[in-house]
């Protein structure tokens, strides 16, 4: 019997996508300009899911504001999970709403259609699961897999740092019902329970577990910055995002729109702007008479001022950018934490309700925190953290 | 107050009682003190109950029912009668040929009800409906076929009526309507009747709204509309466009909250295609018709008369002589109405009693109306010359929320038009206010502050300009979830009486934007409470120095009085949801209360 229903999982914050992930969970966040969220549900969708479980917690008013109760023909139940302990502890907290065999996904991550196909195609009840697999991949921040023999796993790592031959654990999984058990015990590390330690249970206990490979896309945000690259991708992939004006956005006659570019409902284009290519403007964004937005994520609600210029930018919701601002583009040293990311490909990030004054310059790389306000004509760089006033 | 629904299935259809059982869940915010159902086949049979749905549910003998085709079913709230298992619907005649279920008031029962003792006839219950089916009886006995007896009977009913039968081993139902809601929805397996859409928006989006002194007659595959002298009547079949998905609570612990929530993406779509911004300009394509220089009167009831006292306000800035008018005193006050009046009529349902008849009478006199509603092809859009929607979309919680907030934009839209334009700067600033709501949901303390004052005696509301609707809208949400004494004042207001029951244990919540003249008399009144010991919850902009004689802010954004009135009572919504979740009210149907009152 084909699998029909799909757990995903979408509690967690994704602290590496700080300051954006202040207000929201890394799911709502844009790829393109629809939430990467939405873009696991297309795909699960698309793969003939119709029983759709998501499990919410950090930010979940976001998510559950922004589905509803179906989502394209497909059923969405929520279930909370309030504490964040884990991955298997988020699936732990599906069970007693799910039953029968499942897919199992990652809320944060992007996902082709046919890596889920894949895995559920391979997927048959001798196993307890079925992982989905790529061979590529930043395997040492992610999970690998020993897959000798092109069918069963004989282990599962997180974080591998050893030199075998690892596949990367895709985060897409198709799972029966006896899983639950292994994801609660026997115990787990950290006060966590972690998917992958409920697998390593049940390979330990001899269970069979399966592996597929898959060169079905697969693509993970990890850093702001980020979102420039996976929206440049989504608008170049034919299975990705079509370039697309709404047909309730107003464009004045003299802009000039280079494709591909996403323009969303309600948003107003001014006179003489250039918008694109790789754009990705949320709905209701303005931008100003003569605004140059190139290669630049700007979320709902944000207006750029007459004259101003966004080249790699990456903007939260109900951003305001000044007349004259000027984000001249990457690459730049990026702070996180304690650690310089040199050389990226990024503008500035300027999270939720940033206001600038106007004839503001952001240094390539420059990063700053929701409702901070900046000084007109103030040149800016490195992390401007929440609330602060830059002047 | 109350909801019909009735299903004629084909032998392929759906399980009737299914049918009935989740409509009348979907219009349960219409009423609920008692609950039930009849199917006719293969003789009458009626399960009623007093109390929730859930009541209903548990005494329906499903396997005693299973396969039924057809079926009529109700959900009451008391006009006529305590609310009782007897004086629930559906009714029967003395030998159970057929059951009835109704909405609405027969006027003249009591005459009907002493004609029928007369006549020897025993009533079970003590509602006015029952004389509906005994009457019937009594046609039946003299040997009328069914659809004359019922349509004889239909004759006799002065007052409001949505009314529904079914008769003993007949897979048929009639009904008819006057001035109470009445739909019929046509489907692949089967005929659907109920007093609102979503009753049936599952099965199927073909609709036909039946008009006063309509009889409709259901089979499997057919609905035949006749008037009241049994001629075919041509009824246009519509399109609605809801989604099922929209009743639904999607994660919420309440219809409230979600609807709470909602409201960025109400304004969204009241405010889609109606700003031009590059021409500076507001476009409501549903008024292009409209070209209108006299005075405007409200007319509304309850939290939509708060909406409409803010759009008079608007109005009155924009230039307008504009007055908002309780719709239940509008004939009494014997308002002055001529034909250059302007009566606009503000209505979530369209179907509030109140305000239909003040538009009615505003009509009569000559008025143009104008009909500022929620609900696609209600009886106020299709009574009144103009009709402004709202687009809130759907909404099922008893304390309005979202709708509240989407008049507020809509009467600020039709201010722009009627009067002088919007400026540049307010056109931003219309645009900018459903993302304000997302970031006063995002970072609200309304939680916290219910916490605090969950125990209170008493709350109190106040605000001055735009901000007075609010605090009286802020204390309305109050009292209709937590069942707590709350008031709200006009903030001059205070200190000639309210004053006196202020005290230590009352909170006063004190709207407060800005910071100008209007702001500092506010503050002034701020002090004046302050200075009673009375803790104070100022929700402002911060623009002022209020903050300074309050106990506890609810912060939202600098926008303005617009946008501030709207954002305001964002803040309030949730603390009265978080006061009535933390006492274990029932938020989302308060005792008494119905959604869409359709009695005068």
């Amino acid at each position: 019997m084909p699998i029909s229903s799909a757990v995903v999982l979408a509690a967690g914050e994704g602290a590496r996508l700080r300051p954006l992930t202040k207000h929201r969970p890394k799911p709502m966040l844009p790829a393109a300009t629809k939430p990467i969220l939405e873009h696991v549900f297309d795909a699960l969708v698309d793969a003939d899911i119709t029983e759709i479980t998501v499990v919410v917690g950090y930010g979940r008013t976001h998510v559950q504001s922004h589905f509803g109760s179906t989502y394209r023909g497909a059923s969405i139940d929520y279930v909370v999970q309030d504490k964040q302990l884990g991955s298997g502890h988020a699936l732990l907290e599906a069970e007693p709403e799910v039953s029968g065999p499942q897919l199992v996904l990652n809320g944060d991550q992007l996902v082709e259609q046919r890596l889920i196909e894949d895995v559920h195609e391979a997927h048959d009840s001798d196993s307890i699961a079925t992982l989905g697999l790529v061979r590529d991949g930043d395997i040492a921040n992610y999970g690998g897999v020993i897959f000798e023999d092109d069918e069963n796993i004989s282990e599962i790592v997180e974080r591998p740092h050893d030199d075998r031959s690892y596949h990367l654990n895709a985060g897409v999984y198709a799972f029966e019902s006896e899983i639950f058990d292994y994801l609660r015990g026997p115990e787990p590390q950290f006060n966590e329970y972690s998917l992958v330690d409920g697998i390593a249970n049940a390979i330990a206990a001899d269970e069979t577990v399966r592996g597929v490979t898959s060169d079905g896309f697969w693509y993970d945000a990890t850093y702001p910055w980020d979102l420039l690259e996976v929206t440049e991708t989504l608008l170049g992939n034919t299975d990705g995002v079509e370039s697309t004006v709404s047909t309730d956005a107003q464009i004045h006659e003299s802009a000039t729109i280079v494709e591909p570019v996403v323009i969303s409902t309600d948003c107003v284009i001014g006179p003489g702007s250039v918008v694109g290519p790789n754009v990705a403007l949320g709905e209701n964004v303005t931008v100003g008479a003569n605004a140059v937005v190139e290669n630049s994520v700007v979320d709902a609600d944000t207006r750029i001022g007459a004259n101003a210029t966004l080249i790699d930018g990456v903007t939260g919701h109900g951003v305001q950018i000044g007349a004259g601002s000027t984000m001249v583009g990457g690459p730049g040293d990026v702070r996180v934490g304690d650690r310089i990311h040199e050389n990226e490909r990024l503008g500035a990030v300027l999270a939720d309700r940033v206001r600038d004054g106007g004839g503001v310059t952001y240094a390539p790389g420059t990063v700053v925190g929701s409702d901070a306000v900046i000084t007109a004509g103030t040149a800016v760089s490195g992390t401007v953290d929440d609330e602060t006033e830059v002047q | 107050m109350c909801g019909i629904v009735g299903y004629v299935g084909t032998s392929n259809g759906v399980d009737a009682v299914d049918v009935v059982l989740d409509g009348l869940s979907s219009l349960e915010y219409r009423g609920y003190d008692s609950a039930g159902l009849a199917v006719p086949t293969p003789s009458v049979r009626v399960h009623k109950t007093e109390g929730e749905l859930s009541a209903l549910e548990n005494t329906v003998p499903r396997d005693e029912l299973e396969g039924a085709l057809t079926g009529i079913g109700h959900t009451r709230w008391s006009t006529h009668g305590p609310p009782s298992d007897v004086n629930a619907h559906p009714h029967r005649d003395e030998a159970d040929r057929v059951a009835v279920v109704h909405n609405g008031i027969i006027e003249n029962y009591q005459r009907l009800r002493d004609d029928l003792v007369d006549a020897g006839v025993t009533f079970q219950s003590e509602t006015d409906t029952e004389v509906v089916p005994q009457l019937i009886g009594r046609y039946l006995d003299r040997g009328a076929a069914p659809e004359e007896a019922f349509r004889l009977a239909i004759d006799q009913l002065e007052g409001s009526y949505a009314i529904a039968a079914v008769f003993d081993g007949s897979e048929t139902v009639y009904a008819a309507r006057q001035d109470s809601p009445l739909v019929v929805g046509l489907g692949e397996t089967g005929t659907y009747l109920a007093s609102d859409v979503p009753a049936f928006v599952e099965h199927t989006d073909r609709v036909c709204y039946l008009e006063d002194g309509d009889f409709v007659r259901l089979t499997a595959d057919d609905a035949v509309v006749t008037d009241a002298e049994g001629n075919s009547v041509d009824r246009p079949i519509e399109t609605v466009a809801w989604d099922p998905e929209d009743a639904e609570k999607s994660g919420y612990d309440h219809y409230m909250l979600k609807e709470i929530h909602e409201q960025p993406k109400a304004l969204r779509q009241c405010l889609r295609g109606r700003i031009d911004d590059l021409d500076g300009a507001v476009d409501l394509e549903d008024l292009a018709d409209l070209d209108h220089e006299g005075p405007v009167q409200f007319v509304a009831c309850g939290t939509s008369y708060h909406a409409a006292l803010f759009g008079a306000e608007r109005l009155r800035e924009a230039g307008v002589r504009a007055q908002a008018f309780l719709a239940s005193e509008y004939a009494s006050d014997r308002v002055p109405i001529d034909d250059e009046t302007l009566v606009v009529g503000v209505t979530q349902s369209g179907e509030t009693a109140d305000t239909l008849r003040a538009l009615r009478e505003a009509a009569r006199a000559g008025a143009t109306t104008l009909a500022v509603t929620n609900t696609v092809a209600s009886s106020a859009a299709r009574e009144c010359d103009h009709t402004l929607y709202i687009r809130a979309g759907p909404e099922i919680g008893v304390a309005a929320t979202k709708t509240f907030a989407s008049q507020q934009l809509a009467l600020a839209l039709l201010a722009f038009t009627l009067g002088d334009g919007p400026t540049r700067e307010e056109l931003e600033a219309l645009r900018d206010i459903p993302g304000q709501v997302r970031t006063v949901l995002e970072t609200t303390d309304a939680r916290a502050i219910a916490e605090e004052y969950v125990d209170a005696d008493a709350y109190f509301f106040i605000g001055r300009g735009y901000h007075y609707p609010v605090a009286l809208e802020g204390a309305l949400k109050m009292k209709e979830i937590t069942y707590r004494h709350a008031e709200g004042f006009a903030a001059g207001e205070l200190k000639h009486g309210p004053l006196a029951l202020v005290t230590e244990d009352t909170p006063v919540f004190a709207v407060v934007t800005g910071d100008d003249e209007t702001a500092r008399k506010t503050i002034g009144n701020v002090k004046e409470v302050e200075a009673r010991d009375a803790p104070v919850v100022a929700i402002t902009d911060g623009e002022s120095d209020v903050t300074r004689y309050a106990d506890h802010v609810l912060e939202i954004p600098a926008v303005g009085d617009l946008g501030g009135s709207v954002l305001a009572n964002v803040q309030l919504q949730l603390v009265a949801y978080w006061v009535a979740n933390l006492l274990g009210r029932s938020i989302d149907k308060p005792r008494n209360l119905a959604k869409s009152v359709t009695v005068e």
